[in-house]
């Protein structure tokens, strides 16, 4: 075997992601979107919810939660880009068109989850938690603003 | 590192490893920056998706996309099949 393949195989490899990359997580999340918009069964936007938040716990746990959010929203022409967006809002927002008030509902509840759900899938614990705006009251009360001023 | 990857998208790395392995004969370097190559190929093109394992590490796993593709070939070949014996 050559020298420079033997060295190359000796570095320590890591899956880049790329902007290639990003987009084609997004357009996962265009999909799941489009998939809850054509159906009737009031289920389904937790499948949506369940690929965001999928998504956003990598990045969070990669550390890099705030720069993919922010490379979201430049690859999708949210500009001029905020400095710290909510990464849960800013995939929402890059995947949907719905209005403010919704993309905030589903953001708390995607907080929400990822601050007290335990490895269950994420439809059950926000079910078992009373449902979505439920688990939005819930954040808010216990996390939201006035609760953990920063 | 070690890359954790799901049944469907460790058969279809294989799968694409032991062809290219085929072609190259000796030359084949070691499997892991091909491995990585191809992982992030298949993230690209929306097959593959990262996610955290229930015990919190990184891993991969298929995407939709990637389950709807596979399920449709198994289709054809099962049809194909079908038409061969007939």
């Amino acid at each position: 075997m050559p020298m420079s393949l033997s060295v190359l195989d000796r570095v320590p490899p890591s899956v880049a992601f790329p902007d290639q990359a990003l987009e084609a997580n997004l357009e996962r999340l265009d999909e799941e979107f489009e998939i809850y918009q054509t159906t009737r069964n009031r289920d389904a936007i937790y499948r949506f919810l369940e690929a965001v938040f999928e998504l956003i716990l990598w990045w969070r746990h990669e550390g890099m939660a705030i720069h993919y959010s922010r490379r979201a929203l430049w690859l999708r022409g949210h500009r001029p880009v905020p400095k710290r967006p909510e990464p849960f809002a800013a995939a929402i927002q890059c995947t949907t068109k719905v209005d403010y008030k919704t993309r905030s509902k589903w953001s708390r509840v995607l907080r929400y989850a990822a601050e007290y759900y335990s490895g269950e899938c994420l439809t059950k614990f926000i079910k078992r938690k009373g449902g979505i705006n439920r688990c939005a009251a819930r954040f808010t009360r216990r996390l939201g603003r006035t609760k953990n001023p920063r | 590192m070690k890359f954790r990857v799901d049944k469907i998208l460790q058969e279809l790395i294989d799968e694409t490893l032991d062809r290219d392995h085929l072609g190259r004969g000796d030359e084949m370097p070691g499997h892991k920056p091909i491995f990585v190559e191809l992982l992030s190929d298949l993230e690209i093109a929306g097959y593959a998706t990262r996610y955290l394992d229930l015990k919190g590490r990184i891993a991969w796993k298929a995407t939709p996309r990637l389950r709807d593709l596979m399920h449709d070939r198994w289709l054809d070949a099962v049809a194909d099949f079908d038409a061969d014996v007939a």
